[in-house]
């Protein structure tokens, strides 16, 4: 060992843990030869923007693909809406007791109802709506999404979309909140989290709790206009930026810029994905399906003492005029506070009915989409927001609906589709 | 010759020559610093943001994080 | 005591963690996940130890959420021993988080996880070496197989705070002092951060 002292300061500066780091490494690390393998290639053109964006739709574009077979195709149409509406129905018509009490118009519904978006009742829509559609669609939605997060996607994603958030003060990695939410809002709310400032934050919920509609909505969406997703993807799409570059404008507050580690992609192990798919589907079902009862319970007691009635009488007009839907929509608005699954699904019922044009249901749609976060998601504000913020959140909300409804209605108006 | 980070053109090369005070520790262990051979990965248009990639290991930077960092190429 | 569990995110953290604890948790590859941290128990000697999944940092200097969690749990749990989780190809990158970890006076095992990896690219580390240059327990683990598992646990117990002058010593060849008084040195700029 030489004689020569050196004096150094804990902790050590930058440079001189590396030089530190790079003295340790040439004694003990030795780098073979190594080659550009095919998975650096794939690494590479995943992030460029050439193939990077096309890979990327076409990604999105499988798993819609994948979604829609799988859960509405393969599941919901081709075996649990005949269970539901040709054997569940009818029998519980045949057994439940008093067609004529109330008990019977909570639990079964609508005895004439020969289908269970129809019938309305907790036994009938409730368990259709959770166990026919939705389950289905929120399954489907979190296998595709479990894969793509653990094979490394996920990161390559926020860089390519990050040119697009970064202009409305949101960061790349808005992109997995966005996305979760897709599947159930509420763990896309927690997934807000890692962002970096409050304004951030606070962007990311409102936008979420407005624009993002969850796994379980897509689900009965895509089971009852299918032929519309598109244009409802592209209404809250455009929402969503055009609404975040006003906030971006409006909130106090910084938007730092993306320093991400973006890691080697890898393979998934079934083990791993396995145990997400059952911690995030009990965690859904868990929610869902209590929500969705009471949301039945509380829509039929409503109709029972003649509230509902009462409630479309007085918002009746604001609803024809400024929205340019039928006061009937009222039923479903307010099942919407519960679960906005089920507010669809009774759309549906209302669409049964024939009472609704193409474009109004169109724009109750939206309307349930945009109104107000399910309650399951408010509640989760609520603890993750400060007051003042939880008051912008509704404000932003509030103003939204009113602003992007009549838009809507108006844009019906020039069209001569309202 | 020298240019920012965020200067560099695509598959460009280059050793990182300096990195601006404030953003030196936030991506030293990140492995990028100063005196590394930093190659540009990709560069995303209307000024979104770059990867980069440092002894095999790729980051994603904003390009007005990459303006912070000088490098000498060429 | 606590064990901390603590590295780069997609270092396979969690896994290390499940096969640590057997508990269910989730692993993910996005950064950030993890940020509420997961607890659970280890047995240690026939001890019962409480390990924690720290959120993936890439150093203490925090640059986003994660990272400041990641400093706060560090400095809240004085009392732990850090497992410190690297990618085993990547040797030099994880370094620099270990040594931070050290210079703050905690005791330290490191773990070169992904070993396998490494060997596949060709990279060649010299296991003993670098544990006698560094003065804590070096082990490779693989995470997904549980290679490298118990020698890791058997050494938990061996970890103790090392000085970042001897490191330099032993690295450089060169006697080195301290101007940061005594001990681990670190703790009271680690803490004033």
């Amino acid at each position: 060992m030489q004689v020569k002292e050196e004096v150094v300061k804990v902790p050590l500066s930058v440079d001189e843990r590396w030089d530190l780091i790079e003295k340790i490494s040439k004694q003990t690390v030795e780098f073979g030869a190594r080659k550009h393998t095919l998975k650096d290639a794939i690494a590479e053109l995943t992030v460029k923007p050439l193939t990077g964006i096309p890979v990327a739709i076409a990604v999105i574009y499988g798993f819609w693909a994948f979604f829609c077979e799988f859960a509405g195709t393969l599941f919901t149409d081709g075996f649990m809406v005949r269970l539901f509406d040709e054997h569940w129905l009818p029998w519980l018509q045949s057994v439940f007791p008093g067609k004529e009490t109330w008990l019977y118009f909570i639990f079964v519904g609508d005895p004439a109802a020969d289908n269970c978006f129809e019938a309305f009742g907790m036994l009938t829509s409730g368990l259709f709506v959770i166990f026919g559609v939705v389950l289905w669609a929120v399954l489907a939605f979190y296998l595709i999404f479990a894969i793509l997060e653990d094979v490394g996607y996920l990161p390559r994603l926020a860089v390519l979309v990050d040119t697009v958030l970064h202009k409305i003060g949101l960061h790349g990695y808005a992109i997995v909140p966005t996305f979760l939410s897709l599947g159930c809002n509420v763990p896309g709310v927690t997934a807000t989290r890692p962002l970096e400032t409050r304004k951030q934050r606070f962007m990311m919920m409102t936008l979420l709790a407005i624009f993002v509609p969850c796994g379980a909505q897509i689900g009965i969406m895509q089971d009852l206009v299918p032929e519309m997703m598109g244009w409802i993807f592209l209404t809250l799409a455009i929402g969503y930026l055009g609404f975040g570059f006003v906030l971006n404008k409006i909130v106090p507050g910084k938007s730092p810029e993306i320093i991400m580690d973006v890691p080697p992609y890898q393979m998934p192990t079934l083990k791993n994905i396995m145990s997400k798919l059952w911690i995030r589907t009990s965690g859904f079902l868990l929610v869902a399906v209590p929500f969705v009862l009471l949301g039945c319970l509380i829509v039929g007691l409503m109709y029972l003492t003649g509230a509902m009635d009462w409630l479309a009488a007085v918002f009746g007009p604001l609803l024809t005029v400024w929205f340019g839907v039928p006061s009937e929509t009222v039923a479903p608005l307010i099942a919407g506070f519960l679960r906005k699954d089920l507010a669809v699904g009774m759309l549906g019922g209302l669409m049964e009915q024939g009472i609704m044009t193409t474009f109004q249901v169109f724009t109750s749609v939206i309307l349930l989409c945009i109104y107000f976060p399910c309650l399951a998601t408010f509640a989760l504000m609520i603890k993750e927001e400060n007051w003042k913020e939880i008051l912008g959140s509704l404000a932003s909300l509030v103003a939204m609906v009113f602003v992007y409804g009549g838009l809507i209605h108006l844009v019906g108006i020039m069209l001569g589709v309202a | 010759m020298e240019k920012k980070l965020s200067e560099m053109e695509f598959d460009e090369e280059g050793t990182v020559k300096e990195i601006k005070e404030n953003l030196r520790k936030q991506v030293a262990g990140m492995g990028i610093r100063e005196g590394k051979e930093i190659r540009m990965a990709t560069k995303q248009p209307i000024k979104g943001p770059v990867v980069v990639e440092v002894d095999k290991s790729f980051t994603s930077l904003g390009l007005g994080v990459a303006e912070k960092i000088v490098v000498e190429v060429g | 005591m606590k064990i901390l569990l603590m590295g780069h995110p997609n270092v396979g953290k969690s896994v290390f963690f499940n096969r640590l604890t057997g508990a269910k948790v989730m692993e993910s590859n996005y950064p950030g996940t993890t940020v509420d941290f997961t607890k659970g128990w280890m047995r240690l000697e026939g001890e019962d130890v409480e390990l924690i999944d720290v959120p993936g940092a890439f150093s203490l200097e925090p640059k986003d959420r994660a990272e400041e969690v990641a400093v706060k749990m560090l400095e809240e749990n004085r009392d732990s021993v850090v497992v410190c989780v690297l990618d085993a190809s990547k040797v030099e990158r994880g370094l620099y988080l270990a040594l931070e970890i050290i210079e703050r006076g905690y005791p330290v095992v490191v773990a070169l996880n992904m070993w396998d990896v490494a060997e596949d690219k060709n990279i060649k580390i010299e296991v003993e070496k670098l544990e006698r240059i560094l003065g804590v327990p070096v082990v490779p683990t693989t995470a997904i197989s549980g290679e490298g598992f118990k020698e890791l646990v058997s050494k938990i117990k061996e970890a103790a705070p090392v000085k970042i002058e001897k490191i330099i010593e032993s690295a450089s060849g060169v006697r080195v002092a301290t101007s940061a008084g005594e001990g681990g040195g670190g703790e009271s700029a680690a803490v004033s951060g």
